[in-house]
Order: structure tokens, then sequence, then C-alpha cells
């Protein structure tokens, strides 16, 4: 589907309750225009309806209301695929497609305003170049300011000033100016607090994928949980299919 | 590529579309819309399992016992052979054809759209009915624990907690946005774990570890032929099984998870009840059971654990009825979806809300009737006029797959093929047309009744629907 050219320009997943009336801020458009955007509109059905039953109906109402939303990213500049889905599991309904489009990241939504500074936050192994590639993407031909913020458990066996380090090293090859990228670690007791008490600071929050764990399974993924709290959007990166290098 | 299209052909007709693309994890329509599958093989056995273990287990050992001696068992395990036969065929056309629908797509895709409108329409009856006895079966088992804790009931009380339990059902999948199906799952759950704990201790019971063996009563007191009649009255305990089709275009990977659910599912409920009948017959003998009827059951777990085994069976046989119950509900909207999709209702009879999602008119179709016949009374006759519609479904699915196998088009490719197809098909045609002849001459008379209104509706409204795809 896409040119080889391309094949570089890392691909953000963006989902949109299409049928609940959900837009995007035309600043997130501008924001993400430098990547490639596939906009999957999808509605949560409960089990006892069919998939078919609901796209008979509501097919051409979804279609042009997720074509609305890519066209607002065609006009901010950026290359943008819509899609629709219907399901009865969101997040089974994301994770395919994000496999089939061999998405970067994946958007959880949240109101935001112009992308100004932007937050990376490294938490335990991620894959530092897909985020690194991601980041200089959206940012490098512009003026916003990146902190790379490490977040430990406090206890953690976690070498966070070197994955910090590494991020930092990773988006200066990639033409991010030294001045524009701030660093920080924090060893605290609730990682996700954290974040989401840092996150007003900040206009997007970039992080990685998290583990699946138990706990996980029980209270939500880390990355939903900050999404939940913070006001800023959050771009998740995901992990590659054979990551080149990992840190942490 | 699947038959998916019908049309009508008159002037101004409705050109009706479906999913085109189907793959393992999604389906995509023709406008390119995708249709995430995301029922598992646990999901479609529990619609199995749920939709077959109704009253049935509690109701016929006695019966059954009566009639056929500990030869019983035998007649149970011939009920799940005659489903075997079905559930095979139908398995190859689910995998072949994996949409919602179930045995209405099938056969009106290979049979044509009069055979096709008849079993849909009657189906969509016949779900009513059969949830209707459910109903009534839930009211029995919730009164006779009442009556158990020493709470007085009369009739009126049965048919009034029937009501409630039927208004519950379609409110819950009405306005249940949190997934009545995943109640099933657990109603289903329930009941295996009360039923395989009553079975376990009575099989050890039975085996001598608990006292002496109990007597050894001569299999078949009666000769062989009871067996086989005995057979023809519980194969009701095995409908059910091709409900699981009806999910089809909603389920993960459906070459391998159809048939397994649907094989599987009957495998599990036949061992189920050979191992009930087993157990009962050895505690009790079969003439005893005979005299305690219907509710033979109770009185063996009572004999196992005194009155808390019995609450524990009666309670057994409410989650059974509500598993049966809100699974029939389920299926007779998804019916209802099935037929307006080719117009042979109005169409406005598979709309669904957006608010809640889920398909009020189909569901008003299933439990508006049932209410109604609940509240009239009548349930047994209308219970085994459901079997007769249900066999003639299962006795059309058989020819279906005959009639594809024989000059398969070029749409045909199930994941799975039945082996050695006319010596399951056929015999599984015979079998279904052939237990209807052991029903009462009322419920047939009644089923074709039905069958010909069926048909009378659709030479009114539908003569003009033609499917493409069709022989």
């Amino acid at each position: 589907m896409r040119d080889t050219q391309d094949a570089a320009t890392p691909t953000i997943l963006v989902p949109v309750k299409v049928l609940e009336g959900q837009g995007l801020p035309e600043t997130l458009a501008t924001f993400l225009a430098p990547a490639d955007v596939v906009v999957l509109g999808y509605h949560v059905l409960p089990e006892q309806t069919p998939a078919e039953q609901a796209s008979l109906q509501f097919e051409e109402r979804a279609q042009s209301a997720v074509e609305n939303v890519a066209r607002a990213f065609r006009e901010a500049g950026g290359e943008a695929e819509a899609r629709v889905a219907f399901t009865h599991d969101r997040d089974q309904t994301v994770e395919r497609v994000a496999t089939e489009v061999g998405a970067t990241a994946v958007l959880l939504p949240n109101p935001v305003g112009e992308v100004d500074d932007l937050l990376v936050a490294v938490r335990g192994a991620i894959d530092a170049d897909r985020l690194a590639a991601l980041v200089a993407t959206l940012i490098g031909a512009g003026t916003q300011r990146v902190t790379v913020l490490g977040v430990t458990s406090e206890g953690a066996d976690v070498d966070a000033e070197a994955a910090v380090a590494d991020v930092r090293e990773r988006l200066r090859t990639r033409g991010v100016s030294a001045d524009r990228i701030a660093t920080e670690t924090a060893a605290v007791e609730r990682p996700v607090a954290d974040i989401v008490a840092r996150s007003g600071e900040f206009d997007a929050i970039v992080m990685g994928e998290s583990e699946e764990t138990l706990w996980s399974t029980l209270v939500g993924d880390e990355t939903e949980r900050v999404a939940e709290g913070a006001i800023a959007p959050v771009l998740v990166v995901r992990r590659g299919p054979a990551p080149e290098s990992t840190s942490g | 590529m699947v038959p998916d299209e019908s049309s009508r052909e008159s002037d101004g007709g409705v050109v009706v579309t479906g999913p085109t693309e189907l793959t393992d994890e999604a389906s995509v329509t023709e406008e390119g819309t995708e249709l995430e599958r995301t029922i598992g093989l646990a999901g479609g056995f529990a619609i199995g399992v749920g939709t077959m273990i109704g009253a049935g287990i509690f109701v016929f050992p006695g019966l059954a016992a009566g009639r056929a001696g500990p030869a019983a068992a035998g007649s149970f395990a011939i009920g799940a052979v005659v489903a075997l036969l079905v559930a095979l065929p139908a398995s190859e056309l689910a995998t072949a054809m994996p949409k919602s629908g179930g045995g209405y797509y099938f056969v009106s895709r290979a049979l044509g759209a009069l055979p096709g409108a008849v079993v849909g329409l009657s189906i969509w009856l016949g779900l009513v009915f059969a949830t209707a006895f459910y109903l009534v079966g839930f009211g029995n088992y919730a009164a006779g624990i009442l009556a158990e804790v020493g709470v007085p009931i009369g009739n009126a009380t049965v048919v009034s907690l029937a009501l409630v339990a039927g208004v519950l059902l379609t409110a819950l999948n009405v306005f249940g946005t949190e997934n009545a199906a995943t109640l099933q799952n657990y109603v289903v759950g329930l009941l295996l774990a009360i039923l395989i704990v009553f079975l376990g201790y009575g099989g050890l019971d039975a085996l001598g570890v608990f006292g002496a063996p109990s007597t050894r009563e001569r299999f078949m007191p009666f000769g062989p032929f009871p067996m086989f009649t005995t057979a023809a009255l519980v194969f009701t305990s095995y409908l059910g099984f091709a409900q699981v089709a009806t999910v089809a275009g909603d389920i993960k990977r459906p070459g391998r998870n159809l048939p397994l659910a649907m094989v599987g599912s009957v495998l599990a409920v036949g061992a189920l009840y050979v191992a009930t009948i087993f157990v009962a017959t050895s505690a009790f003998g079969s003439a005893a059971l005979s005299d305690f009827g219907e509710t033979a059951i109770v009185e063996v777990a009572r004999a196992f654990a005194g009155r808390a085994g019995a609450v524990a069976i009666l309670l057994a046989g409410l989650l059974a009825t509500v598993s049966s119950a809100n699974a029939s509900v389920l299926s007779t909207s998804r019916a209802v979806f099935a037929v307006s999709r080719d117009v042979i209702l109005p169409t406005a009879a598979g709309r669904m809300n957006l608010r809640y999602g889920t398909p009020h008119v189909a569901l008003a179709l299933g439990g508006g009737p049932t209410l109604a016949l609940v509240a009239l009374g009548e349930v047994e006759v209308l219970a085994e006029v459901a079997s007769f519609l249900h066999l003639v479904m299962y006795g059309l699915i058989c020819v279906s797959l005959v009639v594809l196998r024989r000059d398969e088009p070029e749409w045909y490719a199930p994941a799975f093929r039945v082996p050695a197809y006319p010596f399951v098909a056929v015999p599984g045609a015979v079998a279904s047309f052939g237990l209807i002849a052991f029903m009462q001459p009322l419920s047939q008379v009644v089923g074709v009744a039905i069958m010909v209104v069926t048909a009378g509706w659709y030479k009114y409204y539908a003569s003009d629907v033609s499917l493409k795809g069709a022989l």
C-alpha cells in the first residue's frame, strides 16, 4: 500500500469512538501530521448484537464521520487512511489493526491545545529506537521542547539514568538539537501517579507500551491509567516485531 | 466468496449486501467496514451447552427410566449420536458460511428462498415457544426451592415467577451493555460445577465407595426396543447445538472453533446425560425413579445429601432453565435479524439502537410473544412444537449438505469437511424427520400449520426476493 520511500515514516494509529461523536482537536492533527496516520473509527457493541447488524444500519454514518477526521489530518498536511470497525472488544480491534498497518504508536486521545512541550516518560524496557524515531519525526522540523523523564519505582533495579541518556542520544542523532531536550530522573513510590501529576506541565505524552502483568490486567495498563489521569493525549509506542535495541 | 446478497428483482428493488471477505480475525463488508470476530471457543461452547442443558436433564431421568430401565442411559447415548449426525453437517456448512443466521442461512442458500423462509420464520416461532417452556420450567424450580424452605406456593406463583424471569432476561438483553453473554458463561460454569459434584459423588456411591455397591439391575428389563423409542422422547434434551451457528459471524477462527464448539458441546452434554441416568438408576432402581416421575433427580440428590442436596439440584435446574432461556432469547434475536436482512421480514425488525447498542426490535419480537405464551399457559404442547420445528430445520440442514456437496458451487469452500458425508448426512436427515413421527398428533398438526403459514407469508410478502448464490 505504501511507497517504499515512506517505509521509514512512522505510522500512528488513531482510534476514534466514531458513533459517539468523538472528534480530534485540530491542534492534534497538526502535531501528528508529519507521521502517517491511520484513523480507526470503531464502535463497541454488547455481545448480544451481531457486528453485521450494526454495520448494516450505521456503516455509512461511521464511514463519513471517520472520513471527516481523516480529512482534518490531510488538511494539516499529513497522510491519513480511514478505517471503520464494529467490534465487541476495543482492545482486540486496536491491536489487530495496529499489527496490520505496522503502527509505531497508538494514540490515547485527550483534549489538547498547541503542542509545545512534549513529555517522554521512560519506564522499564522500551523500544528506544522506535520511540526516538517517532518523536524526531513529529517535532524534528519544529521548535517544540522535549523532556525525557525516567521514572522508576523506589528500589527498582533499573538504570533510569542510562535509559534517559540513551533516548536523548538517539533524539540528537535524529536531528533534535540538544537545547530542545531536557532530561530528568525520579525514583518515586507510584510512578503512574507521578507521571499524571507532572502531565499538567506538558501538552502531550509519549510512553512505551507497558508489559502485561497480572497487576495490569486487574487495574489496567500503565499507559491507560496515565491517559485517564492526565489531561494530555498519550502516544503509546508499540514494541517492534524485532527490536533493534532496548534500554533499561 | 460467500453468497451474501439478496435482492428484490422487481422494480425499485431492495439490494442487501453483507460481509464479503472473511478472515479468522474479522470480516470486511463491501464498503470496507471491518467486523471484528470476538467470541472464542469457550463462548461458542457455552452457547451450545447452555442451550442444550435445559430442564431436560432433570425432567427426563424418571420418565425415561420408567420406559426403558437402566437402558435409558443408552437412549441418551443414541440421542447424542443422532445429534452428532446433524452437528457434523451443520459444522461444515457453518465453516463454509460463517455468518449470522445459522440454519436459516444454510438452507436458504442451498435449497432456495422458500424453504429458507419457512425455516427462518418457523425457527423464530419455535424459539419463542422453547423460551416460554424454559421460563415455566424456571418458575417450577424457583417454586420448588421456595417449597423446600417452607414458603407455600400455588400455580399462580409459578407463572408470576416465570413472567418476572422473562421480563428480567429481555430487559437485560436490551439494556445490558455489560454483556449478557458473559452472564451466560458464569451461569453455565456454575451449573456444570454443581452437576459434576453431584455426578462425582453419585458415581462413587454407585461403585460402592460409601457402603455396599448398589444392586445390579438388568440393563434392558423391557428389551432393546423401548431404548430406541425412549431415545425419541429424550432427543428434546439435545435441541440447541445448532444455535452455535447463529453466532458464526462473530466467532474467532470460525473454521476451527465452530466445529469444535458444536461437536464438543454435544459430546459434553451427552456424557453428562448418560452419567446422570447411570447415577440415578444406581441410586434407586428404575421402578422407584419412575414413581418419582419428573422430580426423580431431586429425590436422588435428597437421598445423597438431604435437604441441602435437594436444594442444590433445584438450584442447578434453575440455572439450567435460565441459561436455556437466555440463550434462546439471544438466538431468537439473531434469527429475526437473519430473515430481516434478507427482507423476508421488514428490515425494521433488524434495527438496533445506538444508546444501548442492542437490537431492541428483534429482542422484543422474541420476548414479547414469549411473555404472552407464558401468561396464557399451554407451554408443554408448544415445547413439542418447538422440537418439531427444530427437527425440520435439522433435517433440511442435512439435505442442504448433500445438495451442496453433489454439485459444489464455486464459493463453497468449507474449512471443515464431514468425512464420508453421505453416511452422516443421509442418516442425519432420516433420523431428524423420523423423530417427528414419534410426536403427539397435536404437535404435528400445529407444526405443519406453522410451516404452511410461514410459506404463505413468504408468498405474500417476499416471493420477489431472490438470493444470489442460491443454487
